[in-house]
């Protein structure tokens, strides 16, 4: 009828049963080679640059949960090889790289934010990377001195706590404004936030945490939670602000005018 | 008999064993149970049998001792590192020390930090529990890999009446990887005619050219699989179509049933043994 808008249900196709299947292949294959060439202090599976992250976290920006199940998938035929952890240490361990993805891909939708990665500044993308690592590394430092040490034992840990933390806060808050200033606000602040800073703590923590301290059996001591976690934190960080942001600049555009593209969270 | 999975990836030749006749089911079970009772073992004793029980079934399964090859270098750097946890990072006194080192000592408001490197005996047995456990790991998951093929992984999906797509998704999903595979060889030889150093250069420039090529791959997954969905769409299939899977069923046989009931006794008997302090 005239002057009444139709909405069109969007329904999964095979489009994307296929794209997420060859996703899940490609994201394997750079795990794999990821975690064979920069391995985080012999920590199986994990690697200090994890090249699959910028694959599976673009797609979970452009996929939704597909995205988020390419790196669920992939990571837990990692465990299985060339990792060799069991398959149930690998069920437990490949959530990690699920809500890496998922993560972004709530953000977006939640926040309504229709992913525009059109760059005015494209010199600021560069920028912002630097202190966004570095103020997430001296937070999360902070933090580690203090549950281990400050608490139990005051000054100087405490004062160290206070200065890594502040500095840390006011590195990522300079490198958030930079990022936004390279285009569309929403878009950039949404992704830094979601899918770079969040998304890699939140994966660290429940990777390291389950391969050190929760799993069945956890396949290392406990004793290399911090380091695991600061390496998986920081590498993850690197790759998703670099070749992710990358990824997402060069084909955002080009992927919304196929129908892989996701707009609510599998169609 | 199609290949198993370890074949399709590191291209290990696995014997046509009495093992890899069994039900697929059986295949999927035995190496879930090893990692149900490795969860369940907390001793020296209950891991070195389940390394034996592991290894012991890679060779009745036929996958060559000389597969696990390349995890060498993985388990030399684990166990390196799990040395390094028990001596530096984790403070684990024994009965006997055998090497105490203070590294740094912090004077605190509420005491003293004092960061040491020790090796007593506890931390020595923890070290080779840990290794051990890393190599019954590995052992387990070649297991599976190198006894599971992912037709059979296919065929029995569609005999359970799983959806067509679910089927599809695995089948594509190995295929995925020697299609990426491909293209990789092709964008880097285009970028290599193009002028772009990819083998040489300093690990930044590897890098940034690495990075490149993925934008093109992602191009092609685009475009592959945009392909693939109309051919599938032309040939009329569904998402949920749903096929007979009696072409392809496999019968479980008598030797089935034992694997199975000694497979599911395993960790039962392990976590009974462990709880009771039989098993140490």
């Amino acid at each position: 009828m005239a002057g009444e808008a139709t909405v069109v249900r969007r329904k999964v196709t095979w489009m994307h049963v296929v794209s997420f299947a060859l996703a899940t292949a490609i994201s394997y294959v750079l795990g794999v080679v990821s975690s064979l060439i920069s391995p985080v202090l012999g920590a199986p599976g994990v690697s200090a640059l994890y090249v699959a992250a910028a694959i599976y976290v673009p797609l979970g920006v452009w996929m939704g949960l597909w995205g988020a199940l390419a790196g669920y998938i992939s990571c837990f035929l990692l465990g299985l090889y060339p990792s060799g952890y069991t398959p149930i240490q690998s069920f437990i361990w490949s959530w990690c790289d699920f809500l890496e993805a998922l993560i972004p891909a709530l953000f977006f939708r939640l926040l309504k934010v229709d992913p525009d990665f059109t760059l005015r500044r494209p010199k600021y993308t560069k920028v912002f990377v630097p202190f966004i690592v570095v103020g997430t590394l001296l937070v999360l430092a902070g933090i580690v001195v203090q549950v281990f040490w400050g608490a139990a034992y005051g000054e100087p840990f405490v004062s160290f706590y206070r200065c890594a933390v502040y500095l840390g806060t006011a590195l990522v808050a300079i490198g958030m404004v930079v990022g936004v200033l390279a285009g569309d606000p929403k878009t950039w602040l949404t992704y830094i936030f979601s899918g770079i800073i969040l998304a890699s703590v939140v994966s660290g923590l429940w990777g390291s945490a389950t391969l050190t301290l929760y799993n069945l059996p956890p396949p290392l001591p406990s004793g290399l939670f911090v380091p695991v976690l600061i390496g998986w934190v920081v590498g993850d960080m690197i790759v998703l602000s670099t070749i992710g942001t990358a990824l997402l600049v060069a084909l955002t555009p080009a992927i919304k005018r196929t129908p892989i593209y996701v707009k609510g969270w599998l169609a | 008999m199609s290949s198993p999975v370890l074949s399709e990836l590191a291209g290990v030749r696995v014997g046509r064993t009495r093992y890899q006749r069994l039900h697929v089911v059986t295949k999927l079970l035995v190496p879930l149970s090893i990692s149900a009772a490795l969860a369940c073992a907390r001793g020296l004793a209950a891991t070195a049998s389940l390394l034996a029980i592991s290894a012991a079934l890679n060779l009745v399964a036929g996958i060559p001792l000389r597969a696990l090859k390349k995890y060498v270098a993985v388990v030399a750097s684990i166990t390196v590192f799990i040395a390094l946890s028990f001596s530096l990072f984790t403070y684990v006194p024994g009965r006997v020390t055998l090497l105490e080192l203070t590294i740094l000592r912090v004077e605190a408001e509420r005491g003293c930090v004092e960061w040491k490197l020790m090796v007593s005996d506890r931390s020595l047995e923890y070290m080779a529990l840990f290794s051990m456990r890393i190599v019954t790991m590995i052992l387990t998951a070649t297991l599976l890999l190198g006894s599971v093929s992912d037709r059979e992984v296919v065929w029995g999906l569609r005999g359970l009446g799983a959806p067509y797509a679910l089927c599809m998704f695995v089948a594509l999903l190995f295929r995925g990887i020697s299609f990426f595979v491909s293209d990789f060889v092709t964008v880097r030889d285009a970028m290599q005619v193009r002028g772009v150093e990819i083998e040489r250069g300093s690990l930044r420039e590897r890098f940034s050219a690495y990075s490149r090529a993925l934008v093109p791959l992602i191009m092609l997954m685009v475009r592959r699989s945009y392909e693939m969905s109309l051919a599938l769409e032309a040939r009329g299939l569904r998402l949920t179509s749903r096929f007979s899977g009696r072409y392809h069923a496999a019968r479980a046989a008598r030797l089935d049933f034992a694997v199975v009931a000694a497979s599911l006794a395993l960790p039962v008997l392990l976590c009974c043994g462990t709880s009771l302090g039989v098993v140490p």
